[in-house]
């Protein structure tokens, strides 16, 4: 389907033109891609038809242009949006600060899975959302950004006492840039699992920091970028462990072509209070071409002692041998890569739960692969 | 079916074949032994066209074609399979996903329909059957984990789904016990044993060649055919050694 926008043009805050992006000289946004974003804000906004993506299930739609919610192209359901104030400290957040929308989900409630739309057809939109999910409510979310432009999200969520949330988020923007800033804060035997794929043509900047504030929570960012051309693509997220028995993990994939640069950094923090935590961060590195580049910075933090923290960085080529053993069974070399890094990527992409969505995610690494190899 | 002649080739700047020729004609068996590090598995490489295996001179005609002039998958496609003697392991490519993936890239290398999914399991389920492998190996990552003896097996019930023209194994035989040698011979004998169809066994022992009846044995030292035998050639290694016969 396409969605038909209104050419009508939306007045940013002034407040806006005040505030400065983050420089590569301070070390947490070294190898951020500025220049992209700056670029991004620049590119013309078209009016028109914009594709947009495939439904995946039939729960709640919610889809937002330009950053505000458009009710004609939505299909709430029972959600309702409430409009909300937002601040932020954070480099990119504030500039997303100001009136943003918040959903909440009661008590042991179960919501199908949410598709989120966001569709930018130019300069720059900024998104403030809040998800609140009541002590024992079951959330699924599956967010797509498509179009151009820079688009930038900030999203706090807060899991009560045993509540669950499975995010899906996949950024598949042709041009411009995708921004991200999570802030998590999780509650008792609660769960919080983010999985990202970036497999578009724009830059991006996905920055999270979820703290463990009840008993026995469980977090989980990880993903996979994939990038080609000159493209820059970048996660840079923490996990705080502020209460005992806390499970986290960070499983993030890096997949680059041509002259592109993927960068991973992840950091686990572990408070002096947090014992029995049990870490886990994998970041891994596939270089498809000698002239493209992955940089990855894993990080511990650890001030109890009693903790499991296992951690592992490395980054590789294709398996030459792997690759003559499929060729000789008569697979051509581009699928036989294809094949080869789609494997590699699935690590991160299989820690989404839902088949459909799992598939779907898939389906756009393996179109990314075969237009890059 | 295939002629070598003269073949030079050298790995890393080393030559290692010097000269080899060899003629393997439709519905014959050849075996190949030969010291350790004389060439044979760089035989088998450059017959399928693996990266860094330069043929440095002589030519390779494989059903009428040049066969260095194909790139690896499209020898594949002409009918050519080479059983390894190190099966590689892919991680998270299941043997069924790898399989079927190059099962039907032949099949549209020669403009045959591909084989739906369940045609092809079916396929796969009676190779694996036939070569009394579990069919639950199928779902694995492709040797990841497999035993020796597992992934030489898991090598012929490719070779049986794959149905090519010309096998060349590498020393199929060794990691298997007495039992899957047999299963494993009698797997080469059904897959392979056909008036349009040839083999190049490379081995050490005399015990594939029980079950796989060699038309000619060879002897391959230094890069090159030193001799050439029937059966009985196998038997004499055996008991007097590289060093007595091919010297
Ligand atoms: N990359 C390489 N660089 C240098 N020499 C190599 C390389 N690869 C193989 N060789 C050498 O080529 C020679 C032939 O090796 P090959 O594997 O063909 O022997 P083979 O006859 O199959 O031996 P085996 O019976 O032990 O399997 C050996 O001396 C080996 O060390
Ligand atoms: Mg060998």
């Amino acid at each position: 389907m396409s969605l038909k926008l209104r050419a009508m043009r939306r007045w940013l805050p002034k407040r806006m033109d005040t505030l400065t992006l983050p420089s590569a000289r301070d070390e947490a946004w070294r190898w951020s891609d500025m220049a992209t974003l700056e670029a991004a804000r620049e590119i013309k906004r078209v009016a028109g038809h914009v594709g947009s993506t495939a439904r995946i299930g039939d729960g709640p739609r919610l889809v937002f242009i330009d950053g505000y919610y458009d009710p004609d192209f939505s299909e709430p359901g029972d959600l309702t949006l409430e409009r909300v104030e937002f601040t932020s400290t954070h480099p990119l957040g504030q500039f997303a600060a100001g009136q943003g929308y918040e959903l909440r989900f009661p008590p042991a409630s179960f919501t199908a899975p949410i598709e989120i739309e966001h569709v930018v057809v130019g300069e720059e939109s900024h998104l403030p959302l809040r998800f609140v999910l009541d002590d024992d409510a079951v959330v699924s979310v599956v967010e797509t950004y498509s179009g151009g432009g820079w688009s930038n999200r900030l999203s706090e969520f807060s899991l009560g006492k045993g509540a669950r949330l499975m995010r899906a988020v996949r950024l598949l923007q042709d041009e411009g840039f995708v921004s991200i800033r999570d802030e998590a804060s999780i509650g008792e035997a609660a769960s919080y699992v983010a999985t990202f794929l970036g497999a578009g043509g724009m830059g991006s900047r996905i920055d999270g920091f979820l703290r463990l504030d009840g008993v026995g929570a469980f977090a989980e960012m990880g993903g996979a970028l994939l990038t080609r051309g000159e493209q820059k693509q970048e996660a840079a997220v923490a996990v705080h462990h502020a209460a005992i028995e806390g499970t986290s993990r960070q499983v993030w994939r890096a997949v680059a072509a041509d002259a592109s640069t993927a960068s991973l950094a992840a950091r686990a923090e572990v408070a002096r209070h947090a014992q029995k935590t049990d870490g886990e961060q994998s970041l891994r590195g596939l270089l498809l071409k000698r002239t493209a580049t992955i940089n990855l910075k894993p990080e511990l933090e650890i001030f109890a002692d009693d903790v499991k923290c296992a951690h592992g960085a490395t980054v590789g080529e294709l398996d030459a041998k792997a690759l003559f053993y499929m060729q000789s069974r008569g697979i051509p070399e581009p699928q036989a890569k294809a094949l080869l890094t789609h494997a590699f990527v699935a690590d991160a992409l299989d820690r989404i739960g839902e088949e459909s969505v799992r598939d779907a995610f898939k389906a756009d690494a393996d179109a990314w692969l075969e237009a890059a190899l | 079916m295939l002629q070598i002649t003269n073949l030079h080739a050298e790995v890393d700047g080393k030559p290692i074949l010097k000269g080899l020729t060899l003629t393997v004609n439709a519905g014959e068996v050849h075996a190949i032994m030969g010291p350790n590090g004389a060439g044979k598995s760089t035989l088998g490489y450059v017959l399928g066209g693996r990266p860094g295996y330069e043929v440095t001179g002589g030519t390779v005609t494989f059903a009428g074609q040049d066969l260095l002039d194909l790139p690896p998958h499209e020898r594949a496609a002409a009918g050519l399979f080479l059983g390894f003697q190190y099966p590689v392991e892919i991680p998270g490519v299941s043997n069924v996903q790898f399989l079927r993936e190059s099962l039907n890239s032949q099949r549209r290398a020669r403009d045959e329909a591909p084989l739906s999914g369940a045609e092809f399991l079916k396929l796969a389920r009676a190779q694996a059957g036939a070569l009394e492998m579990d069919a639950e190996m199928l779902k694995r990552p492709v040797n990841v984990g497999f035993s020796g003896g597992e992934k030489k097996r898991n090598e012929m019930v490719q070779m049986g789904i794959l149905n090519p023209k010309f096998a060349v194994l590498d020393e199929t035989d060794s990691g298997l016990d007495i039992d899957a040698l047999r299963i494993v011979g009698d797997g080469i004998n059904r897959i392979m044993r056909a008036p349009d169809k040839a083999v190049l066994l490379i081995t050490h022992y005399q015990r594939l060649l029980d079950y796989v009846k060699p038309d000619f044995v060879h002897v391959l030292a230094d890069g090159r055919i030193t001799r050439t035998g029937g059966p009985e050639l196998a038997h004499e290694l055996e008991a007097q050694g590289y060093a007595q016969v091919a010297a």
